[in-house]
């Protein structure tokens, strides 16, 4: 079984993040790594392309400057090859722009099984994943708390609110997943070593066939108007126990209405 | 010509960095004081699946088949982050051995440490040919004990097998709880030496060197932990208005620690260098690296101390889970003053 893990490559998130006056963008400069979230989503398409006893994982990732660095960490857990969408047409593109190009690169690879974070940790739009599988024609399963697949099927245990839901799906299929899918292993020095001769085919917007008017700060079809700071938060109210502490307590939370 | 560390040198210790931090805080430091052995199975198991034990075993045998300067920043990851376990023994001291030795025992040894089965303890019975091991060794909880006996030749033996039925092996108790020590008493028999008297002593030697050379590359990474233990909190402990650490005596200490460790660095990182070349002045930078290692290590311990104040001296505090490693650590393989003295016997004018 085929599996492509969409990976996305992000500044180092224990580095101060800046943004870009202009364009109210992440600045993306210097080494990026990847993304936390989906080295989730790495080692699930690892487990089943093992379990099926067959297959390999590709990885597909758009990032500015040809970056690698996120891709061999990756590659160095075991997915076999990258595609890379580098151009710098596509900087500001925003979540739709992005599932364009990532469908485009994701549809060479021809996969029976596409798995996603829920989210990126610099972004958080949350939206991407099923934007991509609406342009690719497949159905989607999101918040995957368990998968397997059989059958032909991919079965999913989705988390919600309350617990989960079982739902079943045929392949192919994308599927977004959370922290607690699987335990992502470490990468081992001998997977770090064959990383480096792993092939990343780079491409550009052209390559994948799309008018690079349809992405970047060009095509997004929102704006980041303004950027504010947070709200710093106040020091909050020191409540003295004198015996009747407790009806403070109850009637703050009542103000709240959550009593 | 190339100094600096390589991408691939970097990403190794990043890993090692990311593993211990899941698999090693000072919790687990503190259950490991606790435990029998002193370390964890799970943890040697995790750190033989990413590949640390395998980096100094041959290619042919299941390893990485690469070097010291490969070896040291892992080392001092392990220090840092504080590794109970024998990576210092079995990596450096007994693989590059066993690899010298070429037997077939040897070579299921070497298989085993690379596949994380086999982890080895040092000792150096007493009445043991030169060496500064001590009498005294870390317990390696399994499989393999690499020994020197009195005429010089050399011994491994199987800890559970026949071979350690003659010998005694008496527990003893390290300042360093996580460091388990056995006293090891009697002869090995005949049929575990592997090495006779004249080459046997110099394998052993240079295992010695080995010793040293990886100890300090330890000391460097505990003495880091510590200078960065007094560094947080003298900027997070308040006096007179300001975090203490914009006052000039706490402030000048802490820097005084950390130009010792700077210090000992490229001398833990030459002599690594010189090992894998099979340099002649080997020996030499392992005396140097070994004595500024453990001088920075124990600087590192008293200012962070002092730095602390009163709480440093508390057992709930991390701070002396690597106060007391950089002691023990300090004085394995040759203290200080061993390897100033060896030194000083190796120079001519």
């Amino acid at each position: 079984m085929n599996v492509v893990v969409c990976v996305k490559q992000i500044p180092d998130p224990a580095a101060p993040q800046r943004l870009d006056p202009e364009t109210k963008t992440l600045v993306r400069e210097g080494k990026l790594i990847l993304d936390d979230s989906d080295a989730y989503g790495v080692e699930m398409g690892l487990q089943l392309a093992e379990q099926a006893g067959g297959g390999e994982v590709t990885l597909v990732s758009m990032a500015p400057g040809g970056e690698t660095s996120g891709l061999r960490t990756a590659l160095a857990m075991g997915a076999a090859k990258a595609i890379l969408v580098s151009d710098d047409a596509l900087k500001g593109s925003d979540a739709l722009a992005t599932a364009k190009v990532l469908a485009k690169a994701i549809e060479r690879a021809q996969p029976d099984l596409v798995i996603a974070a829920t989210e990126s940790t610099d972004g958080y739009t949350g939206t991407m994943p099923v934007q991509l599988a609406e342009l690719l024609g497949l159905p989607s399963v999101t918040f995957a708390k368990k998968v397997s697949v059989g059958d032909g099927a991919v079965q999913v245990q989705r988390q919600t609110e309350a617990g989960y839901d079982e739902v079943q799906c045929p392949l192919p299929a994308v599927v977004t997943v959370t922290a607690g899918v699987v335990e992502p292993r470490y990468p081992s020095f001998k997977g770090i070593m064959a990383a480096k001769n792993k092939p990343v085919d780079q491409l550009t917007v052209a390559e994948l066939g799309i008018d690079a008017s349809q992405v970047g700060l060009a095509g997004a079809g929102q704006e980041v108007t303004e950027v504010e700071d947070a709200e710093a938060r106040s020091g909050g109210q020191i409540v003295v126990d004198e015996g009747e502490g407790f009806q403070q307590v109850v009637q703050f939370l009542e103000q709240l209405k959550l009593v | 010509m190339q100094f600096a560390f390589d991408d691939r040198q970097v990403e190794f210790r990043a890993q090692l960095r990311a593993l211990a931090e899941k698999e090693c805080t000072p919790a687990d430091l503190r259950a490991a004081w606790e435990s029998a052995p002193g370390w964890s199975a799970d943890r040697w198991r995790a750190l033989g699946d990413m590949g640390i034990l395998a980096v100094t075993v041959p290619e042919a045998q299941g390893g990485l088949g690469l070097g010291f300067v490969d070896l040291v920043l892992l080392l001092e990851e392990a220090g840092r982050s504080g590794l109970p376990e024998p990576v210092v023994e079995t990596v450096a001291v007994a693989a590059p051995l066993f690899a010298a030795l070429g037997t077939d025992a040897s070579g299921r040894w070497l298989e085993g440490i690379a596949s994380g089965e086999v982890a080895v303890g040092v000792a150096a019975p007493p009445g043991a040919p030169e060496g500064p091991g001590g009498p005294v060794l870390v317990n390696a909880g399994g499989a393999l004990l690499v020994l020197p006996s009195a005429g010089g030749a050399l011994h491994v033996v199987e800890t559970t097998g026949a071979g350690s039925a003659g010998l005694a092996l008496e527990p003893k108790r390290s300042v360093d709880g996580a460091r388990h020590l056995v006293e090891v008493g009697g002869e090995p028999p005949a049929e575990t030496e592997v090495a006779a008297a004249g080459p046997g002593l110099e394998l052993w030697r240079r295992a010695c060197d080995r010793g040293a050379w990886g100890t300090a590359a330890v000391l460097l990474g505990v003495a880091d932990r510590l200078v960065g233990f007094g560094a947080e909190h003298a900027k997070a402990r308040v006096q007179f208005g300001k975090p203490i650490g914009s006052f000039q005596a706490v402030k000048h200490h802490l820097a005084g620690a950390l130009v010792r460790l700077e210090f000992a660095r490229p001398l833990v990182y030459a002599a690594a260098w010189a090992l894998d070349e099979g340099d002649e002045e080997a020996p030499r930078l392992v005396s140097m690296a070994k004595s500024a290692a453990s001088d920075a290590a124990s600087v590192a311990a008293s200012v962070a101390l002092q730095v602390h104040g009163a709480i440093g001296y508390t057992w709930e505090h991390d701070l002396h889970l690597w106060m007391k490693r950089a002691w023990a650590l300090g004085a394995a393989w040759g203290d200080a003053g061993w390897h100033r003295a060896r030194l000083l016997g190796q120079i001519s004018w």
